[in-house]
């Protein structure tokens, strides 16, 4: 395993002894998998995010909740986090300031439950209550790989990531820090990475930043999810890497690991859906929504879980291309799909990301609105051109911006 | 906050005309339907106008009346900045 500042193996980690019941706001990656080492030893209960994840109200509300909060922070963080008071024990790194907040309603420890973080997109962040087992989704032996794992600390695919390694001998990780989104390619290069997970945003802004840098690395494994997957992104990656298992994943914390695509293609196939069986989640589509029964689900999520996700059957295909709640714009009582509208805009050769939104208007309540990473000279007229073939008049983006770059958030979302 | 003024907003009317392959008239009573500006140009027009404000305008304000001329256009969008 290499994160910055070791290179080692999992039991070589320096000791993190916590609370039976923690939540464990950290600095970096280092600190996430010391913690997640301690817990897998301990037996104890974790739930690991990054610092600027936990906000004060979140740390109250995980210490009425029975955890604890140890705070990794700088010795020079003038806040010096919510500590009660601060333990020398746990802090054996130069530089670093450990803090304990107790819990304020304190229970018994529930021991081996891993606790995750909803991503609060669509609301104030749900924990939901997993185990190692329960989030170690990849069984039976798998070929020797190096895994670049650039999420967010203790998010879902995180955690893939590393139950991956913690449960499979051979599965070395490479942790990336968000500070090191620009530059991760060499160091992918330098250390031997084989296979990487990303969002197709993380993959597009590297394919965007240094296609060459990108192309030059051995991935024979090559993964997406996170977002829905269009088919572009996952061409353009299959014809970089014509070797490499193109994969798409479609996992949440709540859903669990639910669908594994391998095929190349957006969505996965219509006779999927309505199909029973040990090994695979039961997947169908009601009013457009896409429902989920999987084994691999939290503790307490419903059995058959309304994702909020909108699908489409396209020829024999099922799409996933959105956001129920966000996707529809009601533009003077048309619909818009902004999935649909994203779509034809990503389908421009020169446009390498775009995000589509509904801005409230005069007259027509909403008009659709655009924002666009080009990788060339294209103007916005004929951008505007472009979907007025497309789509019908009122969904053809009014306002279309040209960012210089592709905005991506410490999720490796756009969530734009 | 800075207002645009009505030839400026005339000048942003025509921008949205022309991306629509229409001609702005040189009257300001020419008929919105004759010259092909409807619902959607009236609101990108309104929408050109508050990014260039940098300020959200408040549509509810300005009593919602027919407008029906260039004319009604720019006195909205210029009641709309004094809301």
């Amino acid at each position: 395993m290499v994160a910055r500042g070791f290179d080692g193996a999992w039991e070589q980690l320096a000791d993190l002894p916590l609370p039976a019941a923690a939540a464990v706001a950290v600095l970096d990656n280092l600190q996430a998998v010391r913690a997640v080492w301690s817990a897998a030893r301990d037996g104890g209960e974790l739930l690991v995010a990054s610092r600027t994840r936990l906000t004060s109200d979140l740390r109250d509300e995980l210490r009425a909740a029975g955890l604890a909060v140890v705070d990794l922070g700088p010795d020079d963080d003038p806040s010096g986090g919510l500590g009660d008071r601060v333990d020398e024990r746990l802090g054996d790194r130069v530089g670093e300031r450990v803090s304990v907040a107790e819990a304020t309603a304190p229970r018994p420890p529930s021991s081996g439950r891993v606790w995750l973080l909803t991503s609060g997109s669509t609301g104030r962040p749900k924990r939901v209550a997993h185990t190692l087992d329960s989030l170690t989704t990849v069984t039976g032996s798998q070929p020797p790989r190096t895994w670049l794992c650039p999420y967010a600390h203790g998010a879902y695919a995180w955690w893939q990531v590393v139950t991956l390694s913690l449960r499979h001998p051979g599965q070395d990780v490479l942790f990336i820090e968000p500070d090191e989104l620009d530059s991760w390619p060499a160091r992918a290069l330098e250390v031997g990475v084989t296979a990487v997970s990303g969002t197709p945003t993380f993959w597009r802004q590297a394919l965007y930043r240094d296609p060459d840098a990108v192309a030059a690395l051995p991935l024979a494994q090559i993964t997406l999810g996170g977002e829905p997957v269009d088919q572009a992104i996952l061409t353009r990656l299959s014809e970089l890497f014509p070797s490499a298992r193109v994969s798409w994943i479609y996992a949440s914390s709540e859903a669990g690991a639910s669908i594994a695509v391998h095929d190349g293609r957006a969505g996965f196939p219509q006779e999927w859906l309505g199909r029973t069986g040990a090994g695979h989640a039961t997947l169908s589509v009601v009013d457009g929504e896409l429902l989920i029964e999987s084994a691999r689900r939290g503790q307490g999520v419903d059995a058959v879980l309304h994702t909020g996700d909108r699908v489409e059957v396209v020829g024999g295909r099922v799409l996933i291309t959105g956001r129920i709640a966000s996707d529809e714009i009601n533009v003077g009582g048309a619909k818009a799909s902004a999935a649909a509208v994203r779509d034809v805009l990503l389908a421009h050769p020169s446009v390498v990301w775009a995000a589509v939104r509904g801005r409230r208007a005069p007259i027509v309540g909403r008009i659709v609105t655009a924002d666009v990473v080009l990788s060339d000279e294209t103007t916005v007229a004929e951008l505007t051109a472009w979907c007025s073939e497309r789509l019908p008049e009122y969904a053809v983006p009014r306002r279309l911006r040209v960012l210089d770059q592709i905005p991506i958030k410490e999720s490796l979302k756009s969530d734009v | 906050m800075s207002t645009l003024s009505r030839d400026q907003i005339r000048a942003m009317m025509a921008e949205v005309l022309v991306a629509q392959g229409k001609q702005m008239p040189g009257d300001d009573q020419a008929n919105l339907e004759e010259i092909g500006f409807r619902s959607l140009d009236f609101s990108e027009l309104a929408l050109r106008v508050e990014d260039e404000i940098d300020e959200e305008l408040n549509f509810d304000a300005p009593q919602l009346r027919q407008i029906a001329t260039v004319s009604d256009v720019l006195d909205f969008l210029e009641q709309l900045q004094a809301a």
